[in-house]
């Protein structure tokens, strides 16, 4: 059965049907792009700032670690210092066997290829 | 009955509508409840717009400020390096750690422990916790690992922050010359305080945000201008025979020669630049303590004193310049006393006053200018300082640099004394044998240098070039200046052989070279203006004499009696220094013993 009302037969002559607007459904697909592009390029956008944050904390962190390690390099050039101070190596070099001769010899060496002699400064005979 | 906007009527409805026509209560309510909800959000929009728009700067502003830190960035203090680029002097990061009081909630154990671990009076330490103060140092510029082994410990109240501090590796070997800086990184001595300005950089300033935590917000409002860092010095100073100087010069203030100081001073004659500089007894400069509790002042650049017999090379080499004496030329009758006020000899002690004698007893006898100089006779000199006279006298003892400051690039040096006033009728005299005047250890070596250089004086100097933090070097520049020919120099030369040959100096010889200088031996004024029997010994010296590289220059303060002369102790010193300085520079021998 249909619900449609039936038509009255003694109808008003002063009435008439209008003829209505056809029903027309709105146009989805650009709204529906525009809105897609639009979660999209939030999202976009908030990847690229958590991307811009977490590489800002990597640069912080690099920046420590380069602190730290410039800071290590300092203390090792410190330690090579404090290693080559002459007041520490010659007492150790002495404790490990090193000899300062108590006499000693000055070798003069003429450099004349005619007649290399070898002379010791307080022995002037020379050794050939 | 109707109902109103499906409610279903009551007596309340009734009796509203009963009071009268034209009058609607509920809507009057409604009208009531929505001016108050507009003037409510009129109120919110109000403040929203003085928020937002009116207020919107101060507020903003506001807000950063309670994020925004703004923190000085301290420079990196430059550099000390010796000539071979050794490390003399750096500042490298350590921890101070410090307490709150009111937050300890053990002072004595932390006093214990602490006190214990990083060798602070444990008591004193208890008196600053117990303290009413915000906040109180347990100790400063500790090492960042013993400040991070003791922050692991986690005691309540106590925190750390950075502070750089200033390391001095070779020790008391340059302590002398590099000098030392304050507990705030400020120089109080040496090199630290004269270049100060350079070697502290100019400090920066980092603007950022902060979030709760203290942890900067990366994309927050960064702002960075970076700290200058100081520049550094690159000194003239060779860290192995600055240390050999430093041992040598330490043995003469123990048995037997038992001085209360020695100064030596190495000088490269061609270019003026102090190889070495150190004294005994010396100082540690990371603990800023001496050995006897003597002072850190540098004698070689700061003091002053009665040279004696070295003095007598200027006298010499002024009459020879002027003509008025040959190294030939014989002087009669020469005595060893002379009397130039009368009666001044009748006293024994007062030389100033007019009377002269030579250090040792002699016959009366006929003397050359080399006699004279290589036995170092005082009566003879003061017959050759005649023949030049006393404005002459004084015009070379000024060009040989004495009498006022080198100008080496060592704060507040000394100018020496130049004792020649008007009416003065024996300061010449004493001028020209080394009384009468005071002259600093760095002074006597610049004048002999000028003597190995053929006459030609140059401003001796500790840094040879400094280093900005862009690596561009700036070269220091240096003065000369002609004091005697070349001729004049030479012959002056031939007289320090003699010395060493066969005079007052043998003792300076260095096996393998030829080498010159001149003792000098000079007894020492005391507070009643007597002089006293200690002596100031002292030689100065070059080699190899016929083509100088190197000068030495020692003083000894107050030997022992039996090294009371410039032979007996400082020759020896010069001796040993000499030989080093020569092999550190790579001087071939002359075959000469």
């Amino acid at each position: 059965m249909s619900a449609r009302p039936e038509r009255l037969s003694g109808a008003d002559p002063g009435l008439r049907v209008l003829k209505g607007r056809r029903a027309s459904r709105p146009a989805l697909a650009p709204w529906m792009i525009m809105a897609v592009v639009g979660v999209a390029a939030f999202l976009g956008l908030v990847f690229a700032r958590t991307s811009l944050d977490n590489a800002a904390f990597d640069l912080a962190e690099l920046d420590v670690a380069i602190e730290q390690q410039t800071e290590l390099n300092q203390d090792l050039k410190l330690q090579i210092a404090r290693m080559e101070n002459p007041a520490r190596i010659a007492p150790l070099a002495e404790e490990m066997g090193l000899v300062i001769p108590v006499e000693t010899h000055q070798l003069l060496v003429n450099l004349d290829p005619s007649s290399p002699v070898v002379v010791f400064a307080d022995d002037p005979g020379g050794h050939q | 009955m109707s109902q109103l906007w499906g409610v279903p009527a009551g007596p309340i409805v009734v009796a509203t509508v009963a009071t009268g026509p034209g009058w609607n209560p509920a809507k009057a309510r409604l009208a009531l409840i929505g001016i108050v909800m507009l003037l409510a959000w009129g109120v919110v929009a109000w403040r929203l717009v003085q928020v937002q728009v009116v207020l919107a700067p101060e507020v903003a502003d506001k807000g950063l400020q309670q994020r925004l830190v703004v923190e000085e960035l301290a420079p990196q203090r430059g550099k000390i390096f010796d000539r071979n680029g050794d490390l003399l002097a750096m500042t490298v990061e350590a921890e101070s750690l410090f307490a709150v009081p009111a937050q300890v909630e053990e002072p004595r154990w932390v006093a214990q422990q602490f006190g214990t671990l990083l060798g602070v009076d444990a008591e004193a330490l208890y008196e600053r916790l117990i303290s009413d103060k915000d906040f109180v140092y347990i100790k400063r510029q500790v090492d960042s690992s013993v400040a991070d082994e003791l922050l692991a410990l986690n005691v309540k109240g106590v925190y750390s922050l950075p502070e750089s501090t200033r390391e001095y590796p070779a020790g008391e070997i340059a302590s002398h010359v590099v000098g030392f800086v304050d507990i705030d990184g400020i120089g109080q001595e040496g090199l630290e305080i004269v270049y100060e300005d350079g070697l502290r950089g100019v400090p920066g300033q980092a603007r950022f945000e902060r979030d709760a935590n203290d942890i900067p917000i990366p994309q927050g409002d960064n702002d960075i201008v970076p700290a200058v860092p100081g520049f550094d010095l690159n000194t003239t100073i060779d860290l192995p025979l600055q240390y050999q100087a430093q041992q040598y010069c330490e043995e003469a203030i123990k048995e037997p020669i038992l001085a209360e100081s020695c100064w030596v001073v190495v000088l490269e004659v061609e270019t003026g630049e102090v190889l070495a500089m150190t004294g005994a007894p010396a100082f540690d400069p990371e603990t800023r303590t001496t050995q006897d509790g003597s002072p850190f002042s540098n004698f070689a650049v700061r003091g002053v004193y009665e040279p004696g017999s070295t003095q007598k090379l200027i006298t010499v080499a002024g009459a020879l310049e002027e003509g008025t004496v040959q190294i030939d030329t014989q002087f009669f009758d020469i005595a060893d006393v002379l009397e130039i006020k009368e009666g001044a000899c009748e006293s024994d002690v007062d030389e100033i006053q007019g009377c002269y004698r030579d250090f040792e007893e002699h016959e009366t006898e006929d003397m050359t200018v080399e006699e004279i100089f290589v036995q170092s006779s005082n009566v003879g000199t003061i017959t050759v300082a005649d023949t030049l006279g006393q404005d002459k006298l004084v015009e070379y003892i000024k060009a040989f640099g004495l009498g006022q400051p080198t100008g080496i690039d060592y704060g507040a040096e000394a100018s020496g004394i130049l004792n020649f006033a008007a009416g003065c009728e024996t300061c010449w005299a004493s001028g020209a044998i080394g009384y009468s005047v005071a002259v600093s250890p760095i002074q006597m070596a610049a004048a002999y240098a000028a003597i190995a250089n053929d006459g030609q004086w140059i401003t001796p100097h500790i840094v040879s070039s400094v280093t900005d933090a862009t690596g561009n070097t700036e070269v220091a520049g240096v003065e000369t200046h002609q004091v005697v020919s070349p001729e004049t120099a030479e012959l002056m030369r031939y007289l320090l052989a003699g010395v060493v040959d066969v005079g007052t100096g043998t003792s300076a010889a260095v096996e393998g070279y030829r080498v010159g200088g001149k003792t000098g031996t000079a007894n020492i004024l005391g507070d009643d203006g007597q002089y006293t029997d200690a002596t100031r010994a002292s030689f100065v010296g070059m080699a190899p004499i016929d083509d100088p590289k190197v000068v030495v220059a020692v003083l000894i303060d107050s030997p022992s009696h039996k090294y009371r002369t410039g032979g007996a102790s400082a020759a020896p010193v010069f001796s040993k220094v000499m030989e080093q300085a020569l092999h550190r520079l790579g001087v071939t021998p002359d075959g000469k013993e």
